[in-house]
């Protein structure tokens, strides 16, 4: 079971890699901190940098922005009650009455603990069980394969976002986009319109990079004022916050709760495994649970260390568990996974349940690099808090046009034609336009990048075998599919009933 | 009103899709062929589009009275102010990807963030020069790492 971790250590323990981790853990927290500048943006931006790396160090560069990302927004959650990520609102419920209460060190080392240790206990149960997982999924053949993309795409769809048809709707477009280009079996090129920038098909980092980084900046801009009041009042806040953290009497303090650390930590991870769901949605459930179990469930909210300690655990342990699927199966369950694989395909390595027969190395790489990037977090968040602190005074209107030209950067590096810029600004605009009318992004995203696999599956399938009942009637094919009817099914029923309810209180 | 509209422009481009699924060349595939797969998910989103529509056009229905009591011009006027940057950014971005290839990466790269970052923030002398100053060292930095780790080529222009 640990062989890959070992064969992970002799990959990633050489000084240059470890180097990387390291400015990436670091580019992780400045991303959590920032209000406005969340960890896909980070992650997104960071790829380009890595194409003249090995797959092995891009990989691990990003899996140190990914972790540091989701334990940096708990400076801000801790000290001025504001999450700097999604990831990070529980945080703000106990963790900043802590800071109030005239303890803000204690605050912060806590969530900083707890985030370092449920990083570990989820990559134990990453290394643990993503082999098993894959192996398993040596067995499906295309119809498998197919119905669980069907699966995980309508899962995201009714996690994510408010509505469910829209949910679909952003699904299905990712799938659409997805098929602009050439067929992926037979060459034929489709839907190029004739457009000469549309032949080579619309790239997925292209669209990511548009929907996640382009049209987040473009919201911030709209909220300008409001933006701007609240890093004024940052300002004069963290400027006067003084604080002493205390590493050893707080990890005394978090390792005295270990039921608490546990339970959030496995939450956290199955969580992040579910497709769609990540370190928001783990964070708020993790700290809910937590209350239900405490003894004193009273004191939540007041400031009680294990409030911190659920919330803290509750969103950095996701990170494990959304790389279970990823690894195990090849499906991304965030847009951080998301850009993950595309990294790997950057580099000529097909993910699926192959990956970790086919490429060992890579497999141990990524979980060793998360190993070493949780360790990296622990001392950067430690010996850094006070200069990160500083980094949320970067005003909007220098942050908004650098970011823009780095996106812009990223996409030219790609492919370096000039064309695929133009389709940045158009997908741009369409994630705009999709964010301001609740239409989630992230069934998008998934479906750019599973709608080829979905469709060289489906005619796979066909080829093989004509009958289409082969979907309903192979055991495992039709456990996805009937998931995927359940997940709809249940979000409808819960859509009406919160209707009813607000009704009533009308 | 902005969800019809997505919904609208969406069935458009599913029946677009559909109709220029048709005509690929047929190889030796029996069962599906270029086509299908782009056929059934057009089908699927056109289908879930008009629910929408038709859900979002019965809601407006029932808003009428409220609607026609708003003002249209205080309403534009409202819309123009909130949204005022987000149309300038898109189209300095876009003026940027466009003049790219004309006058040159570094030139281009320089005056957007300048142009951009000011139009964006505070009018004052100091911020003009932080700006100018962050816009000339982000250029030179990212355009030197690109340039010599990973030997990208940028459009140069008739300038550099």
């Amino acid at each position: 079971m640990f062989d890959l971790l070992i064969l992970g250590f002799s990959e990633i323990f050489q000084l240059r890699i470890l180097i990387i981790i390291f400015l990436g853990v670091i580019v992780g927290v400045l991303a959590g901190l920032i209000p406005g500048f969340t960890v896909a943006m980070a992650i997104v931006l960071t790829l380009p940098l890595t194409f003249g790396m090995d797959p092995i160090a891009g990989v691990a560069a990003m899996i140190g922005v990914f972790v540091g990302g989701m334990s940096g927004g708990l400076i801000s959650a801790a000290l001025l009650g504001i999450p700097g990520t999604p990831s990070s609102i529980a945080t703000t419920f106990d963790a900043y009455p802590m800071a109030k209460n005239g303890e803000p060190g204690k605050a912060l080392s806590i969530g900083i603990w707890a985030s370092f240790l449920s990083s570990i206990i989820s990559l134990f149960l990453l290394v643990s069980i993503a082999p098993q997982i894959a192996r398993f999924a040596l067995m499906f053949g295309p119809w498998e394969m197919f119905s669980l993309i069907i699966a995980s795409l309508t899962i995201i769809a009714s996690v994510t976002g408010k509505s469910i048809i829209k949910g679909l709707i952003a699904g299905l477009f990712g799938l659409l986009i997805a098929t602009v280009g050439a067929d992926p079996i037979s060459g034929i090129s489709r839907f190029s319109f004739d457009l000469r920038a549309l032949r080579a098909g619309i790239p997925f980092l292209i669209v990511l990079i548009g929907m996640f980084a382009i049209s987040r900046l473009l919201v911030l801009l709209e909220q300008k004022e409001l933006t701007k009041d609240s890093a004024e009042k940052q300002k004069d806040k963290l400027e006067s916050v003084k604080f002493v953290l205390q590493p050893l009497k707080t990890l005394r303090i978090v390792l005295s709760k270990p039921g608490n650390l546990i339970g959030a930590s496995t939450i956290g991870s199955i969580i992040g495994a579910i497709p769609g769901a990540g370190g928001s949605i783990a964070n708020i459930v993790a700290y809910d649970q937590a209350k239900k179990w405490s003894k004193k469930p009273e004191k939540f909210g007041t400031g009680c260390e294990e409030g911190v300690i659920a919330s803290e655990a509750g969103n950095n342990s996701t990170v494990g568990g959304d790389l279970i699927p990823t690894v195990a199966l090849g499906i991304p369950g965030s847009a951080v996974t998301a850009v993950l694989l595309s990294a790997l395909m950057v580099h000529g390595i097909s993910p699926g349940p192959l990956l970790i027969v086919n490429e060992p190395n890579i497999v141990g790489g990524i979980f060793f690099a998360f190993f070493v990037a949780s360790f990296w977090m622990l001392i950067t968040q430690f010996f850094g808090i006070r200069y990160f602190m500083k980094v949320t005074l970067v005003p909007t209107h220098v942050l908004v046009p650098i970011i823009l030209f780095l996106c812009v950067v990223g996409t030219f590096v790609l492919n370096n034609r000039l064309t695929d810029l133009y389709i940045l600004l158009i997908m741009g605009i369409i994630g705009y336009l999709f964010t301001k009318y609740d239409f989630a992004l992230a069934p998008a995203i998934i479906g750019v990048i599973l709608g080829p696999i979905a469709e060289v599956n489906l005619r796979r399938a066909f080829m093989s075998d004509p009958d289409w009942t082969l979907f309903l009637t192979r055991p495992i094919s039709l456990t996805f599919l009937i998931l995927a009817a359940l997940s709809i099914a249940f979000t409808i029923w819960q859509t009406k009933k919160s209707n009813a309810r607000t009704k009533m209180i009308n | 009103m902005g969800e019809i509209l997505i919904g609208i422009v969406i069935i458009i481009l599913c029946i677009i899709i559909y109709f220029q699924s048709g005509d690929f060349p047929y190889f030796n595939e029996v069962h599906l062929n270029a086509g299908s797969f782009p056929k059934l998910i057009a089908i699927l989103l056109a289908f879930l589009s008009l629910i929408l529509v038709i859900s979002k056009v019965k809601e407006l229905l029932s808003k009428r009275a409220e609607l026609e009591k708003v003002d249209v011009k205080v309403y534009v006027k409202k819309l123009i102010k909130e949204y005022k940057l987000v149309f300038f950014t898109l189209f300095s971005l876009l003026g940027y990807i466009f003049l790219m290839q004309y006058i040159g990466f570094i030139v281009t790269t320089i005056l957007f963030i300048i142009v951009t970052g000011y139009v964006i923030g505070p009018k004052s002398k100091k911020d003009l020069l932080i700006i100018s100053l962050v816009s000339v060292i982000i250029t030179f930095s990212v355009y030197a790492f690109f340039q010599n780790v990973l030997h990208v080529r940028f459009p140069t222009g008739v300038l550099f």
